[in-house]
Order: structure tokens, then sequence, then C-alpha cells
């Protein structure tokens, strides 16, 4: 298994694992889609995102893999009541993995984690649905 | 002088109604009335600007609009109103007049499911 998808199988199972303020239902894809209609139910959707190679020492080789976690949910209201909820969700979870080593893959240490975007307004506007994507890098030095 | 334009557009959106519509029912909250909708642009469409693809059918329904009478007041739309056309829901995202006279309503939504009872 590539070491991204192995990184990322990891993520999955650190954030089944994990307790929120609110249950999530967490899947890994290569090609993330999502109707609309399905998203009535919180979703959470992990994807390989990128890899950067760089060398670590004359004989180690440092991968910063980063892996995209996307918060989505249909909104019954646009209230903060509603979408504050959320937001606090995702950035739990990016506190749940701040200079965290995955526990079904140590060799990787999150080093970084960026919200992009911390919530899509457009989505909002046109889709009555909260988006935010967590970026998490993690590091893996062989 | 009567208005020769507004009443062709009157007897126009009759026809429309009594022809060319299907009967919905508009919901909003715990209040619900049934309107003949005459079915608008219908497409597919997706938004892939972050990481997940979102997919969703766009309809837009034609309604006049003294048939939305909600709790026996007239009403304007609302966004987040839904639409129930058979067993499919769709939710209010964008209204607008669709003609000169104020007589019918476009409403421009998006399908969020099944309908939930």
């Amino acid at each position: 298994m590539p070491l991204i998808t192995q990184v990322a199988e990891a993520v999955v199972a650190a954030l089944n694992a994990a307790t929120f303020s609110q249950p999530i239902t967490v899947a890994r894809s290569y090609l993330p889609r999502v109707e609309l209609a399905d998203l009535k139910m919180l979703k959470v959707t992990v994807v390989p995102s990128s890899v950067t190679v760089a060398a670590a020492s004359r004989s180690q080789t440092q991968r910063d893999v980063a892996i995209d976690v996307a918060v989505q949910k249909k909104l019954g209201q646009e209230q903060n009541l509603s979408l504050d909820p959320l937001l606090a969700l995702a950035e739990e979870i990016a506190e749940h993995f701040r200079v965290k080593r995955l526990d079904s893959f140590p060799g990787a240490l999150c080093v970084k984690t960026e919200f992009k975007p911390i919530y899509a307004p457009e989505h909002i506007e046109q889709l009555r649905t909260f988006t935010s994507v967590l970026t998490l890098t993690f590091r893996v030095i062989e | 002088m009567a208005d020769l334009l507004a009443q062709g557009a009157a007897w126009l959106e009759q026809q429309r109604t009594k022809h060319l519509a299907t009967t919905v029912t508009y919901v909003r909250g715990n209040q619900s009335v049934e309107v003949a909708a005459t079915i608008g642009r219908t497409k597919v469409e997706a938004d892939d600007g972050h990481v997940v693809r979102v997919e969703f059918t766009d309809r837009d329904f034609l309604i006049l609009a003294v048939d939305l009478v909600l709790n026996g007041q007239p009403s304007e739309p609302e966004r987040g109103d839904l639409i129930r056309e058979g067993p499919r829901e769709f939710e209010v995202l964008d209204w607008r007049y669709s003609d000169p006279y104020r007589q019918t309503l476009r409403l421009t939504t998006k399908h969020v499911g099944a309908t939930e009872t």
C-alpha cells in the first residue's frame, strides 16, 4: 500500500477511535463525491492530498504527507447556533492530531494543521451546506 | 383603460397552471399548502471546489403568487422552505417574480432527498 494511503488509513482509524462532541462517520476516498441529499447526516471524508519528499540526512528521506479531512453537513438553519458546533468539531479534529503520532502508523508525526478553508461561504450560500476542509501534514522520516 | 398586456399575462398564467402544472406541497416548518406548480429548468450540477465534489439537482418551480398561503396568510417564499413533489423533497434557495405583473413566483431549489414523514 502506498505510504500516503497508509497514513490516510491511519487517520481514518484515529478518527473512528476518537470521541468528539458529536458522532462522526468517516470514509477514505480517492475520488470523493457526495450527493447533496446524502449530507443530511454529518460526513467526514479523508482524502490523500500530496507528498513532499526531501533529504533528511545522507541516509534518510523526509516525506511530508498531506491528508485532507472534509467535514460536511447540510444545514437545517443558517444561524450561528447550527454553524458553531460544526466549526467546533473541525477544530476538535485539528486539535486531536496536533503534534501527535498516529497509533496505527507511529512513524507519522503530525507537524502542521491548516484549514483550507475554515469554512466555505459559497457552500452555505448556494447549497445551505457546511463544508470545512482541514489539511493535516504528517512527517515520515525513513 | 384596461391593461391588455396584464390581462393577457394573467390569462396565460391561468392556462399554465391549468394545463402545465402538477400538484406539489409547499412546506414551511409545520405549515404546508398544496399548490399547482410548473416544473421549470432542471439540471444536475456539481461543485468540486473543496476536496469533495458535491453533486446536486437544481430545479425551478413556477407557482402562482396568490396560491402561496401559509397559516391563512399570503406569504412570500423563504430560504429553507421545502417543496415536496411525490417522494422527493426540494429546498428553496432563492426566488423571484417571473413576470412583470408579479403573478408568478420562480422558486430556485435543490434536491435534498426523500420526503421525511
